[in-house]
Formats: C-alpha cells, sequence, structure tokens
C-alpha cells in the first residue's frame, strides 16, 4: 500500500469512535442504559453520575439543546493543543466546568483545559478530529 | 537520505505539491492525537496510582486481619477454615472506547460476602476470621479494579506508541523526502526555462547575424 493510502486510511479511522447519532441530555436522562452506538460498531456508555452532575449545570429547559458527547474539537489549523466546543448548551456546561467566561455558541479551549474536561467528564466527551 | 524518483515535469509538481498537503495534514492531525492520547495517558496512570495505593492500603489491613486471625484462632484452624472456603466471583470482563481503543472494563458484583455463605463452620471458628476474609475481599474488589486501570494504561500505551511511531516516520522520513522531490523538481524545471531562454537568446542573436 502506497504512503498516501496509508495517510488516508489513518485519516478515516481517526472518528470512528464517534456516534452516528448524539442523543439530548434528557433522552440520555430517562434511558435506563445510556449510550450511544459508535460509527464503528461499538457502543459507548454514559455514566449515569456525569449525566446528573451536567443536569445540575444546565436549566430544565436547556437539557433538550446538550447533545452527548459534548465534541472536543482538535483542528490542527487553530494552533496544537487548541480544541473548539460548538453549541450554545455545550458551551454553556464546559465554561462552567471549566470556570471560564461563556462565549456564544463557541468556546476555545486549550490543552491543560481539555486535560481537566475530560478528567471530570471522562464518558460525556469525546475528541472530534477535524480538517 | 533516499531521493524520490521523480520525472521534473509540471504534472509531476502538482502531485507532488499534492502529496505534501496530504502527509502535513495528516502528521498535524496524527500529532494531535498524540496529544490527546498523552492526555488519557496520564489521567490513566493519576488513577492507578491511587487506586494502587488504596489496595496496597487494603492489603495491609488484611494482612493485619490475617496476623489476628492466627494468633487468636491458631494457623491450623484459619489454614482448615481457608481450605473450606468456596468462592465463584461473577467478572463481566467487556470492552469500552476511549478514542477509539479497546481497553477492558471489568464489572464485578457483590465481592463482599455474608459470613454464612463463605463456606466454612461457624461454630468452630472467630469473628476475626470472618474479619480478616471480609477485608480481603474488600482487597479483591481493589485488585479488580486496578487490574482494569492497568489494562487501559497497556492500550494506551501501544496505540500511544504506534501513533508516534507514524508522526515520526511522516515527519523525518516521508515529509523530507517529498519537499526534497518537489525541490528538484524546481531547481530543474527552473532550469530548463533558463536553458530555455538562452537557447531563444542564442537563435534571436543568429538570426540578426543573417538579416
Amino acid at each position: 500500500m502506497s504512503a498516501d493510502r496509508l495517510i488516508k486510511l489513518e485519516l478515516s479511522k481517526l472518528n470512528v469512535h464517534l456516534p452516528e447519532r448524539r442523543p439530548s441530555l434528557r433522552e440520555a436522562l430517562s434511558s435506563a442504559r445510556p449510550q450511544v452506538v459508535a460509527r464503528d460498531g461499538s457502543t459507548h456508555a454514559f455514566k449515569r453520575e456525569e449525566l446528573e452532575f451536567l443536569a445540575g449545570l444546565l436549566p430544565e429547559a436547556d437539557r433538550d439543546k446538550l447533545q452527548l458527547p459534548i465534541l472536543i474539537a482538535l483542528e490542527p489549523k487553530l494552533g496544537r493543543g487548541t480544541a473548539r466546543i460548538s453549541g450554545e448548551a455545550e458551551v454553556k456546561v464546559v465554561s462552567q466546568v471549566l470556570e471560564k467566561e461563556a462565549s456564544a455558541g463557541e468556546l476555545l479551549i486549550y490543552r491543560p483545559e481539555v486535560a481537566i474536561l475530560r478528567k471530570k467528564l471522562p464518558t460525556t466527551t469525546q475528541y472530534l478530529f477535524l480538517w | 537520505m533516499a531521493a524520490l524518483a521523480v520525472s521534473p515535469t509540471r504534472m509531476e509538481l502538482l502531485k507532488l505539491r499534492q502529496r505534501v498537503g496530504l502527509a502535513q495534514r495528516g502528521h498535524d492531525l496524527l500529532k494531535e492525537k498524540m496529544d490527546a492520547l498523552v492526555i488519557e495517558f496520564f489521567e490513566v496512570l493519576r488513577r492507578i496510582q491511587e487506586a494502587r495505593m488504596k489496595a496496597l492500603e487494603q492489603l495491609s489491613v488484611a494482612h493485619r486481619a490475617l496476623s489476628m486471625c492466627f494468633a487468636i484462632v491458631g494457623t491450623l484452624e484459619t489454614k482448615q477454615a481457608s481450605k473450606e472456603t468456596r468462592r465463584e466471583l461473577q467478572v463481566e470482563i467487556s470492552t469500552r472506547h476511549i478514542m477509539g481503543i479497546a481497553v477492558p472494563a471489568v464489572e464485578v458484583r457483590e465481592v463482599e460476602r455474608n459470613a454464612l455463605v463463605r463456606g466454612y463452620g461457624l461454630h468452630m471458628t472467630s469473628s476475626v476470621l470472618d474479619e480478616a476474609s471480609r477485608e480481603f475481599e474488600r482487597a479483591l474488589k481493589l485488585l479488580i479494579e486496578l487490574a482494569e486501570l492497568e489494562g487501559s494504561a497497556f492500550a494506551l500505551a501501544r496505540e500511544l506508541e504506534k501513533t508516534k511511531r507514524r508522526v515520526n516516520a511522516l515527519e523525518y522520513i516521508l515529509i523530507p523526502r517529498l519537499k526534497e522531490a518537489l525541490k528538484f523538481i524546481m531547481m530543474r524545471l527552473d532550469e530548463m526555462e533558463r536553458e530555455n531562454f538562452s537557447r531563444l537568446k542564442r537563435i534571436k542573436a543568429m538570426l540578426e547575424e543573417r538579416g
């Protein structure tokens, strides 16, 4: 296999862990086994205590807006170690977890903050690689 | 470094530029993946340290309880009771995924048991034996958690090593080779253009001489 095909294959495998459909926080909370099916067919389960923690951070009306898992988008053009959080409810939650000032619709976070976020929300956040 | 065999044409130059772009993009993304894996790996290591400390503490408590048991009940009696004990531990081993990497997930139900179901006779033994058994059961639960975390660390370390090898291959072999080939073609094309220019000048001079 040529080097180019190998690179393309590697790039195609980067996001296979992401779910095909992202349920809302309300759906996840009401489910008996809150989980999602990834593109590679594997299942990814959410911890209930994390879901309840997230529910505590958001007003009741916003529970439909927060889609799980929260995607930590890593994009090389943003610079190494910089990640983007998109979505109104997602930004609200992440800025509260990181104690950062919330911005409208989009939030840029850096490597130490990504580590904190992943430590606090290990099952309800996932990496997304963009190019 | 072995150079790529390329023909110095404009078509090849365009193809090479695309290949450099792809390799650079792959390199940047794999580096991002490597960084993310390092974050995950260090988090698992931190949890392993905590779990190991807890397990060691619990094991020392359990061994202390066992020593008390040996002293009060007697070594032979304790060993006899341990032989009478029967244990079937229901462990559910599945996998969960961290960035597409399958790591073990061990679920264990009820490690701690009631003294009545342990299997040894209660009329010949003492409560210190129950105490020692209970402490060992608690230690077992912590050891299972530790095993799960260590399995995750191994899986992450393997993926990290693989990703690092790919990043290095791109950074130190493929991209420099492609850039070298690109430079060669550009220099060769420039050279051909200069040759063409001087040829044209010479032809023009010859035509002027004749005219």
